[in-house]
């Protein structure tokens, strides 16, 4: 039974880039339906553990299970919110949330019925008919977890999508992920540089060593939703990890 | 409002300096108007034309004469130019191969191509569109492999981790990104394929622009050349008008300014 929870299997993973040692013998699991999110310094390899779960890239050694297989795109659905926002400028918010069914050439009904369940979710319904150039950065971004989100992935990979995002734009899209996660049962994986925002979001917080990454600390966050950045539970949880990466 | 104002501030613009234009030649055709017509005997000229075709054809007909020739040309080198292009610009082994070749042949100009096409195939309809089409492929075939090639890495990647196969890569990732580029090559193309047909009309033909320009320097018509110079200019100018629309209406996805 407990097997059967685990969506995610990473065993001694290993990646070198010629003699560059990025990521050292990690292992961990993820649940199904579970919200990880994953912190660690900067270039320490969190962007290459994504891109090797997506098969974009092999491991050197090690290797990862989704569903106890190992992980292939063609098999399993994996969606990805990239660093920069990558929604195609020469779709509008609509089709480019339309995307990802179309090439999986899902029925038109199914289409239409998530795209609508996901621009309503996302609050885009005057937007759907603009293009990428006509929407602010934060609100591609938010076209772009619409699509990742619209194909109910088995997996959803966010890559620090909200970096470039200021406080305001971030709290609001912060509690809409959140919303969509609890909405489509997705398996989510964020990375984040920021430790309040891993905290607000995650039930479990996977802390990064240096380069090589090592999985130096595994945090369960157990606080009700929606936290309050100003709770002591959760300033006592954020100090905690704060404390872990002190020496970055 | 604003916008509204420097508009029509652009199209006063054009309009005095076209009037200036007139003016000149009024002035310069002044002096010697048997050698040199005045914009009065041009016109004149123009509306005898209308009334009197030229070998059976109509002056419209020898516009049509010289479009058609650049169409078919046209959709032969948009064909060819954005599949060549395509599988070149994807594929690197294909245009490590290939493009050696290109290059060697695109600095060839279209009219340095006469004498051998002509020994080749005469002087009929055939040679004539083929000379517009070595004028029109290059632009399209370079453009199409460059932005192919130069497609944003980020996308190629989001239709990697949809699952996208490769003709489904190609279709909905590759070419819409690389298709403000391809239709660039396609605006370009135009306006040397329709250079080149005056071109090769000149050389031997009984219908078309160049075909006219032939005919008015035979019989001393000045003003036929100028007619049909002037109608060069005025079509040449609507064709890349009316394709700017078009790419305006294909890519209004794009930013401007
Ligand atoms: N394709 C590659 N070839 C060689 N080295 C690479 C390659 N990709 C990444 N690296 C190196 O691997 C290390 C980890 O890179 P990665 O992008 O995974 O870091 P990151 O944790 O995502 O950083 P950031 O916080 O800046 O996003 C870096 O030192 C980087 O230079
Ligand atoms: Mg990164």
């Amino acid at each position: 039974m407990e097997n059967q929870e685990i969506k995610v299997q990473v065993n001694h993973l290993t990646k070198r880039f010629g003699d560059l040692l990025v990521l050292d013998d990690v292992s961990f699991n993820i649940k199904k339906g579970e919200f990880v999110c994953i912190v660690g310094p900067t270039g320490c390899g969190k962007t290459t553990f994504l891109n090797l779960l997506t098969r974009l890239i092999e491991p050197t050694e090690g290797e990862i299970l989704i569903d106890g297989e190992p992980a292939d795109p063609k098999k399993h659905s994996i969606s990805f919110v990239f660093q920069e926002p990558s929604a195609f400028p020469w779709l509008t918010a609509q089709q480019n949330i339309e995307y990802g069914l179309k090439i999986k050439k899902r029925p038109a009904e199914e289409i239409a019925a998530q795209t609508e369940k996901i621009i309503s979710l996302l609050g885009l319904e005057k937007y759907r008919h603009a293009y990428p150039h006509e929407m602010s950065v934060s609100m591609e971004q938010r076209v772009v977890i619409g699509r990742a989100f619209a194909l109910n992935p088995d997996l959803l990979l966010m890559d620090e999508p909200y970096g470039q995002m200021d406080i305001k734009m971030r709290y609001y899209l912060e509690d809409e992920v959140v919303r969509l996660w609890k909405a489509t049962g997705s398996t989510v994986l964020f990375i984040t540089h920021n430790l309040e925002e891993a905290t607000y979001l995650a039930e479990r917080v996977l802390v990064l060593t240096n380069k090589p990454a090592k999985i130096k600390a595994n945090i369960e966050v157990d606080l009700p939703r929606p936290r309050k950045v100003s709770d002591p539970e959760f300033i006592r949880i954020r100090k905690e990890i704060t404390e872990m990466i002190k020496w970055w | 409002m604003k916008k509204n104002r420097s508009q029509a501030r652009d199209i006063m613009l054009s309009v005095i300096s076209i009037l200036l234009l007139v003016a000149v030649w009024f002035l310069v055709s002044g002096s010697r108007p048997d050698f040199f017509p005045t914009p009065m005997a041009t016109v004149e000229r123009f509306i005898r034309l209308i009334e009197k075709p030229i070998m059976g054809v109509s002056v419209f007909g020898h516009v049509l004469a010289s479009l058609r020739r650049v169409m078919l040309a046209l959709i032969a080198s948009i064909i060819l130019g954005i599949g060549i292009g395509l599988v070149m610009g994807w594929n690197k082994k294909v245009r490590a191969a290939i493009n050696p070749i290109l290059m060697a042949l695109r600095p060839i100009p279209p009219i340095a191509w006469i004498p051998l096409i002509i020994l080749m195939f005469g002087v009929d309809e055939f040679p004539k569109v083929l000379l517009v089409f070595i004028g029109s492929f290059f632009p399209i075939v370079m453009n199409t492999m460059s932005g192919v090639a130069l497609v944003d890495d980020m996308y190629l990647k989001v239709g990697k981790i949809y699952k996208a196969k490769t003709w489904q890569m190609l279709r909905h990732v590759v070419f819409p990104a690389a298709m403000p580029t391809i239709l660039a090559g396609i605006k370009i193309a135009i306006s040397s394929g329709w250079m080149v047909v005056v071109a090769a009309e000149m050389l031997s033909s009984r219908s078309g622009l160049g075909f006219l320009i032939n005919r008015g320097r035979d019989s001393y018509d000045v003003a036929l050349i100028m007619v049909a110079m002037i109608l060069i200019g005025v079509v040449g100018a609507l064709l890349s008008a009316v394709f700017t629309l078009i790419e305006r209406k294909m890519c209004g996805w794009m930013s401007k300014e």
